[in-house]
């Protein structure tokens, strides 16, 4: 997180979940309370993310790419990005909120331009032969990760428009690809429920195979890392969310509960002290990672949560 | 002003009303923006001559002055033809219309109503369209080769810092919100109905009528999805009310029924509570209120059927009738005794005046109490006898009578059989309390076989005689725990006040005379 993204009229800490009910929710954090429900017709919500200044949050489902005003009662989205005829899995943004990158079932990923009136259109486009399951930006901000059904990633330089692909197992697709902030490790979670680890940006130009771990049983979903890159979590069909320490990647927690059902997506707070995941189950929760316990649910969503932003404020 | 007698108004209101409920959309394309009294009036006669074609090879029953009524019963036909019928004769100004008694059935979009649907719909979508309107939409457009200075400005790399340690925001919140009341309750908040999509929803104004007074001021006004349960309501209801309230704490959401109420809060005690098993959507009522299920049952358990031993009863005893002024209970809610709703609100509130006395609402209190004590309500108590072992009793008091029905343990052990008595309330004279020792309180009701007009007394055994010269008065006395005795003695002194029956004012004129006599009596031997 930049120092810059401090600003902005949401809401300081926003907790904002979204799935299969069609709606989208923001949260009060600490109290569990829902502040808003923002409509997303016509599509499940297959990815979240809170601009850098906080200000929107996007939402990315079949055909539709929508923004939502986190600081206003609106509760209809205010841009709507068009000419997706697919699923969209993936959304984020540029660091400073320059462009907007999206991944989808269209075989594509891809940039967009969110400005109203800029000099220049950076828009652009990358194609590959699978649906596509995962897109991640680098921190560096020249690079995204194209995770594909077919098991590629694909390593798109945006500057150069060339890609470096990596393939650890070629019967599995990629669900998921993390980076963590500082850059230095990437990992990809299959539906295997494998976990590969490379480390970046070391010596080799190149990503060098880091660790491979038998992270879930069942289909894996999300992988994060947490802020401070110490903890890697991964969330899987099996009903449970796994947080690996860095250090060694051995196993920290294995969060479940009894109702917990696909954990589909996560994230930490900004202290990596605290987690947040949704289920399938319709609840979100809040875990203590440190202590291992449940510290909040979020219930409210009609059906599946399949994707949750959340964004934190350094005090 | 559109009236039913103004034709114009009523073929235009027949217009909307197909367009809203044709669900092919054809009478819209039809209709719309056509200068239809000749575009229908044509269409008519085609159409007429359609169906007379089509009657001919296929005759069906044929009734009415000229076509129009058998073709009424063509599916296809009859919108066009009802909707242009009419339509020629717009001409014809104001004149009464035979026509018009036949199109009484659209009645409801009369009156309070007149807007159109037709308005409405127009209405709609220009609501779309200005929603639309704010929403900017940017649409994919293939990228342009860019200048490597655009690329280098578009996409330049940024240094990778190690990211500080920072201190969250949420967890110093968690920190400073460490109990959440309405957390019990969560799983019922996914039956909010304020933020849904596509999903029937129903509003209620529920009144907190179990809390004290001082929070039944205003409704909480909750909305949940159609197809939420009642249960789900009472649990909704709970959620909103501890996250708007949280310095109240609510019991379990098992312990609490929905009764339908009045406007003002006034809770209906006549009726059962909404089953909560059944979705909301099935009741019309929108004003409930959130009781406790112990009181309410109290409050309106039915006397059961009499037992057969009461049938040679001591006192007034009733055939086996079955109570027509009581509502049907379900069985398997059960009479558990002394709390009552009054009693939880003394309860509660002696606990929140603690601070400063608020003699508005001891008055209230009082002015409630004269409100609720003609209601039927059942006690448990136990029945107080000289000879045999005392018995468990249901004491039943009502606006008319006082009844006291025996709960059979042992069917079968005669010594503990007991009798039913049923008084009429203008037959009992005298309620009060005798004295409480630790927990338990006796309590007197004394009556009057002789006043009781319509029962002859067959009564000899077991009761007391009071007063000699005129009439005879009897007495039970009764046992329990302080607090219900004190409500029954209460409730019964506030019907007998109501009532003011000529036994009671016997009674009392007998008692006063009897105090004087003491006292005279006294004072002479004083002085």
């Amino acid at each position: 997180m930049s120092g810059d993204g401090s600003g902005g009229g949401g809401s300081a800490v926003a907790l904002v979940t979204g799935g299969y009910d069609h709606t989208i929710k923001l949260w009060q954090a600490h109290s569990g309370v829902c502040l808003r429900t923002m409509q997303h017709p016509d599509s499940q919500v297959n990815g979240l993310e809170i601009s850098p200044t906080g200000q929107m949050v996007a939402a990315c489902g079949y055909q539709h790419i929508r923004m939502y005003d986190l600081a206003s009662a609106n509760p209809d989205p205010v841009v709507n990005f068009e000419g997706i005829t697919k699923n969209v899995a993936r959304v984020g943004f540029q660091k400073n909120d320059l462009w907007m990158y999206t991944g989808g079932e269209d075989w594509t990923a891809r940039i967009w331009d969110p400005r109203a009136a800029p000099q220049f259109r950076c828009t652009k486009i990358f194609q590959v032969q699978a649906p596509v399951n995962t897109v991640t930006l680098h921190p560096d901000q020249t690079q995204i990760m194209v995770g594909d059904q077919s098991g590629i990633i694909h390593m798109w330089d945006l500057r150069t428009d060339q890609n470096e692909q990596l393939i650890p197992d070629a019967e599995a697709s990629i669900q998921d690809i993390a980076i963590d902030p500082e850059g230095k490790m990437m990992a990809a979670v299959n539906n295997k429920g494998n976990c590969y680890v490379w480390s970046l940006g070391g010596a080799a130009p190149h990503p060098v195979p880091l660790k491979h771990i038998v992270a879930h049983s069942k289909y894996a979903l999300r992988c994060k890392f947490s802020l401070d890159s110490t903890m890697l979590v991964t969330t899987s069909g099996d009903c449970s969310a796994k947080v690996w320490r860095t250090s060694d990647w051995t196993l920290l927690r294995e969060l479940r509960n009894d109702t917990q059902r696909w954990v589909w997506d996560a994230a930490f707070s900004i202290d990596s002290r605290y987690l947040f995941t949704g289920s399938s189950d319709s609840y979100a929760r809040l875990w203590d990672v440190e202590k291992g316990t449940l510290e909040r649910e979020y219930c409210g969503h009609q059906k599946a949560i399949t994707a949750l932003a959340f964004r934190d404020q350094a005090v | 002003m559109a009236t039913y007698d103004n034709k114009i108004w009523l073929l235009k209101n027949i217009r909307d009303a197909f367009i809203a409920t044709d669900d092919t959309g054809l009478c819209e394309i039809v209709m719309a923006g056509e200068d239809f009294s000749k575009v229908f009036q044509n269409k008519a006669i085609e159409e007429k001559k359609r169906i007379r074609e089509m009657r001919l090879t296929q005759p069906g029953p044929s009734k009415g002055k000229d076509g129009m009524g058998d073709i009424s019963e063509e599916e296809v036909g009859r919108e066009i033809v009802t909707q242009f019928d009419p339509y020629p004769d717009m001409d014809d100004s104001e004149d009464d219309d035979p026509l018009c008694g036949s199109y009484v059935r659209y009645e409801e979009f009369g009156g309070h109503r007149p807007r159109s649907n037709t308005a409405q719909w127009l209405d709609k979508k220009e609501q779309a369209l200005k929603k639309a309107a704010k929403i900017k939409v940017i649409k994919w457009e293939d990228s342009t080769p860019l200048t490597t200075d655009q690329l280098a400005e578009a996409f330049a790399k940024f240094e990778v810092k190690r990211p500080e340690k920072k201190k969250s925001l949420l967890a110093e919140q968690l920190q400073n919100c460490p109990n959440l009341p309405h957390r019990q309750y969560l799983e019922y908040a996914k039956f909010d109905g304020t933020a849904q999509l596509g999903l029937p929803t129903k509003s209620f104004k529920i009144f907190m009528t179990m809390l004290p007074e001082k929070y039944q001021n205003y409704p909480l006004v909750v909305c949940v999805i159609a197809s939420a349960k009642i249960k789900d309501l009472i649990g909704f209801t709970c959620y909103k009310y501890s996250i708007e309230h949280p310095d109240i704490t609510l019991g379990s959401v098992h312990d609490y029924g929905l009764c339908i109420a009045e406007d003002d809060g006034e809770v209906d005690w006549a009726f059962p509570c909404l089953d909560a098993n059944e979705p909301c959507s099935k009741f019309g009522f929108t004003c409930l209120g959130l009781v406790e299920l112990k009181s309410k049952n109290a409050m309106t358990l039915p006397p059961s059927s009499i037992p057969e031993d009461g049938m040679s009863g001591a006192f007034h005893v009733f055939s086996k009738v079955t109570d027509s002024g009581q509502s049907h209970q379900n069985p398997s809610r059960h009479n558990t005794g002394g709390s009552s709703t009054s009693e939880a609100v003394l309860i509660a509130l002696k606990a929140l005046n603690e601070g400063g006395a608020d003699t508005d609402l001891g008055k209230m209190q009082s002015h409630i109490m004269a409100t609720e004590a003609p209601q039927y309500k059942a006690y448990k108590v136990q029945l107080l006898r000289k000879v045999r072992t005392n018995t468990s009793v249901q004491l039943g008091i009502s606006l008319d009578r006082i009844e006291v029905e025996p709960l059979v343990t042992h069917k079968h052990a005669f010594w503990s059989r007991s009798k039913y008595f049923l008084h009429s309330i203008d037959s009992v004279a005298w309620c009060q309390i005798l004295e409480t020792r630790g927990n338990r309180t006796t309590f007197r009701i004394v009556y009057s076989p002789s006043h009781n007009v319509t029962y002859a007394d067959r009564s000899n055994t077991g009761n007391s005689t009071i007063f000699q010269p005129n009439t005879t008065y009897k007495l039970h006395d009764f046992e329990c725990e302080h607090d219900t005795a004190k409500e029954i003695v209460e409730k019964v002194n506030t019907i007998l006040d109501l009532r003011n029956s000529p036994c009671r004012r016997e009674y009392k004129t007998a008692k006063e005379k009897k105090l004087q006599t003491r006292r005279s009596f006294h004072t002479k031997h004083m002085s």
